[in-house]
């Protein structure tokens, strides 16, 4: 990186770390903390858009809609998550392969299925051939966040379908007196009131995904993990660093980035929790309520 | 849709929950300006009687007409349901319920309250349904706490906001579920109050009371039921002063 870099035998120390620090695989190591970032704050709005409709299915009257719902979330989390983060990405990037070799290669008259290979024409490759690496590295993100959100979108329409339940029966009920369609019920109603009794279990499903992001390594995407092991370990004369085992610090630096995210999210989920109770019987509203009349109580001790 | 038509007419409801049948076969007639109270002990149907009318309970067996305009069913007994739903819809529009634990939407302010089923179900634009959200607010003395959510309300506050909501949708008939029962005894009066004046505007109110001095005093037709079955009905001052059943003197003697 620096110009004073060619050769860090000779270099003071400070020298020394700012080129060490600076070396390609270390800014592979800081990029991969963007890349588990980026994945988490897509991968949460599509695991919830997943689940919403997971929701919807499972609260369905047509039956095979909502057989299709319970069966995906019953499905989902009844297995090992690292069974369906292995599934899911070959599955889909063998299925898109298989049919653009249909659409693209009909006159291909070898099997696609070879032994152990997966073989499809030229044409129907994703990425197609001879991409630059980065369309690599970008289509097996996407799957990866295809399984992320086929995973924790089964957990989130559990959340959600129990929520909307929770709705208390009284205030559905009102809205039907009054005349409202099931879908204004449900508009109006039951979607606006339900995120209070989502939120804790959607905070607890969101840890949850932080803590699932070193999977990734398991898709070939090379995450925090990886890289805080592999620049961590001993290096020998050999290489350009050399340096004794240093992994220890490698993954305190990896515990202070989960811990920091952990403490950002409680932040960001205490004020969802306080913007949806506004109002709400709970005794997260009433402590609204009551913080409020104090606050009033207060200003009129200092008017008086 | 006539005017000649009366409002509300609903006969020989019978309404079973499994085995046990609830109501065996109710009527009750409302014209334009009756204010007919239910009375009866717990567990006499009243309140069911009541939900069957908007159809949050399906009766069984029986016939309701709005205004002339016969609801249709399909189905029978346990299994029937209302055919059309858009009508069903429509009819409840025509009729208010008021609930017994007020049932405001607790995710919206009071006057949020009122405006919903005006733009949602007549399709009010906001500033009408404001302008007549913010009159109804006044007319139940609340026009201070417009902007209060229900859980920072006392009950009578939440139940004269409830009153509003269902005067905002202009409805043809009142209905009142034990509008006072959840209320502490020094907030029974404020509603109570509120609902008398509505009976001198000449609206036309159901309600389902434990209050017989409404009952008495407002009312122009008591209906008193006993499991399932108009034991007594007519005119309150005669119902009242003379009971002819030994079952409503009995409910009518002071307990205590």
């Amino acid at each position: 990186m620096f110009s004073f870099c060619t050769d860090p035998s000779v270099l003071p120390a400070w020298q020394w770390y700012a080129c060490y620090l600076t070396s390609g695989t270390h800014l592979a190591f800081y990029w991969s903390f963007v890349v588990v970032i980026m994945l988490l704050l897509l991968a949460a709005p599509s695991a919830l858009l997943v689940g919403f409709g997971g929701a919807l299915a499972m609260r369905s009257k047509f039956l095979p809609l909502n057989m299709l719902g319970r069966g995906y979330t019953s499905l989902v989390r009844g297995v090992p998550d690292i069974v369906f983060f292995l599934f899911v990405p070959i599955a889909i990037g063998q299925g898109v392969e298989y049919i653009m070799h249909q659409i693209n290669c009909p006159d291909w008259d070898q099997p696609i299925r070879q032994g152990n290979d997966f073989i499809v024409c030229r044409d129907a490759q994703v990425p197609p051939r001879g991409s630059p690496s980065w369309m690599y590295n970008a289509w097996g993100f996407l799957l990866a966040l295809i399984a992320f959100a086929v995973v924790f979108g089964a957990f989130v329409a559990n959340t959600l379908y129990g929520a909307m339940r929770a709705v208390p029966k009284g205030q559905i009920e009102t809205a039907e007196a009054y005349g409202m369609s099931k879908r204004q019920t449900f508009r109006r109603i039951i979607l606006p009131q339900m995120w209070v009794y989502a939120l804790p279990g959607l905070s607890n499903i969101w840890m949850i995904l932080t803590k699932a992001t070193p999977l990734l390594f398991l898709l070939g995407i090379q995450d925090i993990v990886y890289w805080a092991r592999e620049l961590g370990g001993a290096k020998t004369s050999l290489y350009k660093y050399p340096h004794p085992d240093w992994r220890v610090w490698y993954f305190l630096v990896v515990l202070a980035f989960y811990l920091c995210l952990t403490a950002l999210s409680e932040r960001f989920f205490d004020r969802m929790m306080n913007r949806f109770s506004v109002g709400q019987a709970t005794s997260g509203g009433d402590r609204q309520n009551k913080g409020k009349k104090k606050a009033v109580a207060t200003a009129g001790e200092t008017a008086a | 849709m006539s005017d000649a038509q009366p409002p509300l007419v609903v006969k020989d409801i019978h309404k079973s929950f499994g085995d046990t049948e609830v109501l065996k076969g109710i009527s009750l007639t409302a014209n334009k300006g009756d204010v007919i109270s239910l009375i009866g002990s717990s567990g006499s149907g009243k309140s069911t009687f009541l939900r069957c009318i908007n159809l949050l309970e399906t009766p069984n067996q029986g016939d309701i007409k709005v205004h002339g305009e016969d609801i249709k069913f399909r189905g029978s007994g346990g299994d029937r349901e209302p055919a059309d739903a858009k009508q069903v819809q429509r009819m409840r529009s025509r009729l208010s319920m008021v609930f017994q634990s007020f049932n405001l939407w607790s995710h919206m302010t009071a006057l949020q309250n009122v405006i919903e089923a005006p733009i949602q179900v007549l399709g009010l634009s906001k500033d009408e349904a404001m302008a007549r959200g913010e009159d109804l607010m006044r007319k139940v003395g609340l026009y201070e706490r417009k902007d209060a959510y229900p859980a920072h309300m006392s009950g009578g506050q939440q139940q004269r906001a409830a009153i509003a909501r269902a005067l905002a949708m202009e409805p043809d008939v009142l209905l009142f579920d034990e509008p006072t029962s959840a209320l502490d005894p020094e907030l029974v009066g404020e509603v109570l109050q509120v609902m008398r004046t509505l009976a001198k505007e000449g609206r036309t109110m159901v309600v389902v009371t434990h209050e017989m001095s409404f009952a008495r005093d407002v009312s122009n037709h008591v209906l008193f039921l006993h499991q399932g079955m108009i034991e007594e009905e007519g005119d309150p001052k005669e119902l009242f002063a003379n009971p002819k059943t030994e079952r409503l003197r009995g409910f009518l003697q002071p307990k205590y």
